[in-house]
């Protein structure tokens, strides 16, 4: 069969390709906020320095960090519903897309629990010693006070696992889920014009991706805003890109000079 | 009042606390002086429980805290009762000027939004800010920042303020009007213990200095007779240091 490039397929493929759209957002969605609950729940432990769980979650961050998405999803998917076979739970019956989340979720998990834990130590540790001296009791120190600007800290990471996810969600193709990528495979099959699809697969992700880089960006100004040497200056959709590195990096050598200098 | 028995602390095996014995009248402005790792700072940090003592009590007020024995509950009800004014300022970074005040008053004294909105107000343009309300930290000058941690301090209406270095952090142009703010607030009978290296303010503001040295108070008192006429040795040596204007005799 002859097989001749053809430019035209590559934009009527782009609405078909993006008729799957929202099932990708949505496993995106999906693993990200299994992932910020599972994140924030294994970075406890080791902040707070509990026994036995932290050592769990560090079994659990070198697993997730040190094995490869595609594996992690072939032994959640096949693996699982032996494991919980044994205990009398039946999940064949459970829709793909759900393991695909949740093994997803896990997977940014682990990694959301890094980037909370590193910008949690981050945070300056008179910051916490301003709210015990206020009368604040622990949890309201960490909740008002720690998590809001360790947040603002860990944002522009976080914006990086979020755009990796959207890419990893393609992965979920390998177990016959339809979304975007999927959908490009069955449609390059039928028509043979693979590269064409594959090159208005590739535009989508990058547009999607731009567009989250951006709301990401809107987001982390506003989380970051007490960052800022002056008073807000509006800009157009927030596209004025200052980066906060000189912030940052002046708030670590404050930090630095703060910790040995109570006399001992 | 203020009663400190018997506070001792130690971190590994250096006891920077050897038993302070230290009573803080109603009303009273105390300076605690010292060399750099005499435990001046130290002391302040365990009255309220930045630093746990491993031995002694403190009483503030209506409220006694064994430090053998204190739970969860005893060291926040200790909280409760004084604030602080830190040495690098350690305002809420996140929060603006206004909403570093009423902080406190919001979640823990449960003072209602409003409530707290006004008083946080009327404190910062009593220390001079109320241009500044919707400043964030970063936007404020050092001297600017601590007058805010000064304000932050007020609102909670403790039994006791404790200074820590409240000016090592400032250029000496901001000093002042730091040291201002603390004066004239000494000026209303709100109780302080203030840690600083300022000698000619102490003297001013102060109505009891006590020194310390080597994790022991070596001589307390009146500033007039501390400062004029100071009995150990160790005292004498020290203030010269401080005041160079009497060493300049050749």
């Amino acid at each position: 069969m002859e097989y001749g490039f053809d430019f035209a397929y590559v934009f009527k493929y782009v609405p078909k390709l993006l008729s799957t759209l929202d099932l990708t957002l949505l496993i995106v969605a999906g693993a990200i906020a299994t992932g910020l609950i599972i994140g924030l729940l294994v970075a406890l432990p080791r902040l707070y320095h509990v026994p036995v769980l932290k050592q769990l979650s560090m079994v659990y961050v070198s697993f997730f960090r040190g094995t490869p998405v595609l594996i992690q999803l072939f032994l959640f998917y096949y693996g699982l519903p032996e494991i919980l076979k044994l205990v009398y739970i039946d999940v064949t019956r459970v829709p793909v897309l759900y393991f695909v989340i949740f093994t997803l979720g896990l997977n940014a998990g682990a990694f959301i629990s890094e980037t909370i834990r590193a910008a949690v130590t981050a945070v300056n540790r008179g910051q916490v010693e301003a709210a015990y001296a206020v009368g604040m009791t622990g949890y309201q120190a960490f909740t008002r006070i720690i998590l809001p600007q360790a947040l603002a800290i860990a944002v522009p990471v976080f914006s990086n696992l979020v755009i990796a996810m959207l890419k990893e969600t393609s992965l979920a193709f390998t177990l016959g889920v339809m979304e975007m990528t999927g959908k490009a495979q069955s449609l390059g099959a039928l028509s043979q014009h693979f590269l064409e699809t594959y090159i208005s697969l590739a535009i989508i992700y990058l547009i999607i991706s731009l567009l989250l880089e951006r709301v990401l960006l809107l987001a982390e100004r506003r989380l970051q805003r007490h960052m800022r040497r002056e008073q807000e200056k509006r800009s157009w959709f927030g596209l004025r890109r200052v980066p906060p590195l000189n912030r940052l990096t002046r708030e670590l050598n404050l930090e630095k000079k703060e910790v040995p200098s109570y006399e001992a | 009042m203020i009663k400190l028995r018997g506070i001792r602390k130690s971190f590994g095996r250096q006891e920077v606390l050897q038993g302070i014995d230290l009573t803080v009248e109603k009303g009273e402005v105390v300076a605690i002086l010292g060399p750099s790792g005499s435990g001046k700072t130290t002391l302040l940090r365990c009255i309220n429980y930045l630093e746990k003592p491993s031995d002694g009590t403190i009483h503030i007020s209506d409220f006694t805290l064994d430090c053998k024995h204190a739970g969860k509950k005893e060291v926040h009800a200790l909280r409760q009762r004084s604030a602080m004014v830190f040495q690098q300022y350690n305002l809420f970074n996140h929060k603006t000027a206004l909403e570093n005040v009423i902080e406190g008053l919001i979640v823990v004294k449960k003072v209602s939004k409003d409530e707290a909105r006004k008083r946080g107000i009327q404190l910062l343009e009593k220390v001079g800010l109320g241009a500044k309300l919707d400043a964030y930290p970063s936007q404020l000058s050092g001297g600017q920042q601590q007058r805010v941690g000064i304000a932050r301090a007020l609102a909670l209406e403790p039994e006791v303020i404790l200074f820590d270095e409240p000016t090592s952090a400032l250029d000496p142009e901001l000093v002042g009007e730091v040291l201002a703010v603390i004066r004239r607030i000494a000026k209303e009978g709100i109780t302080m213990i203030i840690v600083t290296h300022e000698m000619a303010f102490a003297q001013d503001v102060a109505n009891h200095v006590v020194f310390m040295d080597g994790g022991v108070i070596v001589e307390e008192g009146p500033p007039a007779e501390l400062f004029s006429n100071p009995k150990e040795e160790r005292t004498k040596q020290f203030l010269k240091r401080y005041t160079p204007e009497f060493s300049y005799s050749i």
